[in-house]
């Protein structure tokens, strides 16, 4: 092996660090080594089944190459807008509700919530939705929707809100508005943890003097807190995005999709492409057409609410 | 003892570490697709997790006890089951040596090649106790009815032996009737006398796909309509299949339980079950599962089951739901888990299996008094088995034309389409699918 020495200047040592090719320091070879395990599992995980994804979607189920015909299947079938528009509505549905009653929450502890014991208790309840499983959800949200049984129609009967029973799960409106209340109640408490640990950074100096200069609640939140939050917003709605385009649990389970194809969300959907009709081009090609899409999402949404504080 | 630099230590420990990690991975290449006649010490089952497995596992033990070979049952519910079997015969995996399939999943398995022949390799023969239609069904080409076009000339083998002879029925609340409903105009009849506040004349099993699937498909048949005819054109939009969904969801569906199209089994069950229903479709494991279930069922001992009554058609035509085991081809032990599926069917052994809540085959046992004491629908099953019933289209593409026309149906029920538009509209998608299968249009 060749020492590369303090005094002398490697041979050819221009010309290589022209082209960006100077040899790696002990150091640097180091770090590379380490990182390799981690960038191979992800190698493994994560860009082979990308790469798999890829060619199949350009394939037949024979293998033969076909060019973008699945692509173009994938986009003429009326089915796939439907289920687009299904997960447009959830997610008008849930995201604002979500980020309205968490930002709510974690104002509201952060401001009146001042013993540490009461704050862990809270931090746990808010912890739990998101530890249980999504199918245990789906099964008790089904038991609260059901039809002829559910708790929500039995309460409702006898504090007198209604008369008679309210199809929660078969009226297309008020099946999207179940499914999308199991979410809200399951990712709320994710959105009001990321939010409350973000309010714990804001400066008590900024808070006090903006009190002294007589800054009413509306004030210290619109001009401090909100400046501090501002990233975590991105974060939160990145996270949200990609979880409400991976729903599936608890909407097959309360409504299998259905009335019809009413709350039939892009993931459904395509487990369906891939499961029911065992088109795995098809599948692929909206996978890989999700992926692109959310990708354009996520850019128009970090240029509107930057990850920096500005 | 020389001591060694630790860049030596690591290049050691690594070439030890891949050794030892490749061993299994080499045993595992120099055995596989090598079949042995050598007794396994373990065979695998993969099974559907739920009342079809469980007098699967209650009897296994008595094998395991009489051969030594450890029985080793792997539940999935019922999708999961069908995906994971899926790729794993895509994988041509070696991971089960047998495997619990849904009848209507034979179409896709027997196209892929993924099973061994039951009785070229392993002597399966007829037997005469058991229905004819029950190894029909376990065999690939289908024997009757339309042949999918890539399989037609193939030669036909037996995958499947059923092991729950389901066979989707009628049942009534015999305590109110004076007779059992002899067509679909008597169970609209009955729906229409017995309906009241809080007790509901029909009950209607909707949710979308799966679930309105299998309601409907009895109903459809016994109008004289269908999804396909003999030579695989869609006949889905035909005046007999949508009179038949007409009746379902508009007339039946008066006197159904509200929110019928979010009904599935488990619902509908428990609404005959508390008894505030008079009648519905059934299916066996429904009936030992709840509504015969000593301390389960307000309704126990009240409840009569009959074959699918007739419709205009003049045929009452039941479904056929069997669950049946056959062995992958990935398996390197046929012949033992073939011996296992020879001793579950002895007369002897499924009476055990019986007893434990089983479903049989056997015409013997389901005519048998004791056993139908316990299992009052047994006559039924035995007079729908013996009627030849029906079969879900024996097409690889089943799980997508179930998926299309359940959900058909659904919208009918939800009232989102009427059920002229609901099917028009599937009819339309099932073509499309079809014939992008290779199947005329």
């Amino acid at each position: 092996m060749i020492r590369s020495s303090p005094n002398l200047p490697a041979p050819h040592a221009p010309q290589a660090e022209r082209a960006g090719r100077r040899r790696l320091s002990r150091d640097e070879r180091l770090a590379y080594l380490l990182l390799l395990p981690a960038l191979g599992a992800v190698f493994v995980i994560v860009t082979i089944p990308f790469v798999l994804v890829l060619i199949q979607s350009v394939s037949a189920d024979d293998g033969t190459l076909i060019g973008l015909r699945n692509y173009t299947r994938a986009l003429g079938n009326p089915l796939l807008y439907d289920a687009i528009r299904a997960t447009g509505v959830y997610s008008v549905i849930v995201l604002p509700i979500e980020i309205l009653l968490g930002l709510s929450f974690a104002l509201l502890v952060h401001r009146t919530v001042r013993w540490p014991g009461v704050r862990a208790a809270i931090y746990v309840l808010a912890i739990l939705p998101l530890v249980v499983p999504p199918v245990a959800i789906g099964v008790v949200a089904r038991l609260v929707y059901a039809p002829s049984y559910g708790v929500l129609n039995v309460i409702l009967e006898r504090v007198g809100l209604t008369h008679h029973e309210v199809n929660w799960l078969g009226d297309p409106t008020l099946a999207m508005l179940a499914v999308a209340s199991v979410d809200i109640w399951q990712w709320t408490p994710f959105v009001y943890l990321v939010l409350f640990s973000g309010l714990q950074t804001v400066p008590r100096e900024s808070v006090e003097a903006a009190q002294i200069d007589g800054a009413d609640w509306w004030a210290q939140f619109r001009f401090i807190d909100l400046f501090y939050l501002r990233p975590l917003f991105l974060l939160i709605i990145f996270f949200r995005l990609a979880d409400v385009l991976r729903v599936f649990d608890h909407v097959f389970i309360l409504t299998g999709g259905g009335p019809g194809t009413t709350t039939q969300l892009l993931s459904l959907y395509i487990y369906r492409v891939e499961f029911k009709f065992f088109d795995s081009g098809q599948a692929a090609a909206l996978a890989v057409l999700v992926l692109v899409s959310f990708s354009i999402l996520y850019r128009l949404i970090s240029r509107a609410l930057p990850l920096e504080r500005t | 003892m020389q001591p060694i630099t630790r860049r030596e230590f690591v290049k050691r420990t690594a070439v030890a570490g891949a050794m030892l990690t490749s061993i299994p991975a080499i045993l595992e290449a120099c055995s596989t697709g090598t079949p042995t006649s050598n007794k396994p010490s373990k065979l695998t089952i993969a099974a559907v997790q739920g009342a079809e497995d469980g007098p699967l596992k209650k009897v296994a033990p008595m094998y395991q006890s009489q051969t030594g070979i450890t029985m080793e049952i792997v539940e999935f519910p019922y999708d999961q089951l069908f995906e994971k079997l899926v790729t794993t015969f895509q994988a041509n995996g070696s991971s089960y040596d047998l495997c619990m399939m849904d009848d209507p999943w034979m179409p896709k398995f027997g196209t892929m090649g993924a099973l061994q022949p039951l009785d070229s390799n392993f002597g399966f023969t007829r037997d005469s106790d058991i229905p004819s239609i029950v190894y029909d069904v376990g065999t690939w080409p289908p024997p009757r009815g339309p042949v999918p076009p890539s399989e037609q000339g193939k030669t036909q083998h037996l995958y499947g032996i059923t092991i729950v002879g389901n066979v989707e029925m009628f049942m009534y609340r015999k305590d109110l009737a004076s007779s059992p409903p002899g067509s679909w105009d008597d169970v609209l009849a009955n729906a229409q006398k017995f309906n009241k506040a809080n007790f509901y004349g029909y009950v209607i099993r909707g949710k979308a796909t799966n679930p309105a699937s299998s309601d409907s498909l009895p109903i459809l048949w016994s109008f004289g309509g269908d999804i396909f005819d003999t030579s695989w054109k869609v006949v889905l939009d035909s005046t007999a299949s949508i009179d038949a969904i007409t009746f379902l969801t508009q007339t039946l569906k008066k006197y159904a339980e509200p929110g019928a199209e979010n009904t599935d089994a488990g619902d509908r069950d428990r609404l005959i079950a508390i008894g505030q229903a008079f009648q519905s479709t059934t299916w066996p494991a429904e009936v030992t599962g709840v509504v015969e279930a000593a301390g389960v069922s307000q309704v126990a001992g009240k409840m009569a089951y009959i074959p699918i009554p007739k419709g205009p058609s003049g045929k009452g035509l039941g479904m056929m739901g069997n669950w049946l085991l056959g062995i992958p081809k990935g398996s390197s032990n046929g012949s033992a888990a073939a011996d296992f599926i020879k001793w579950l069917i002895k007369t002897d052994n499924m009476k055990t299996y019986v007893q434990n809540g089983g479903i049989p085959t056997r015409t013997s046992l389901l005519n048998d008094s004791t056993l139908g004491q316990a299992n009052p629908y047994f006559p039924a099953l035995a007079q729908s088995l013996a009627a030849s019933p029906n079969w879900r289209p024996r097409t690889d593409q089943w799980n997508a034309v179930e998926t299309i026309y359940g959900t058909a149906v659904n919208q009918a029920v939800a009232g989102l389409k009427t059920p002229k538009d609901a099917l028009t509209a599937a009819a339309s998608q099932i073509r499309a699918a079809m014939k992008q299968a290779g199947y005329p249009s």
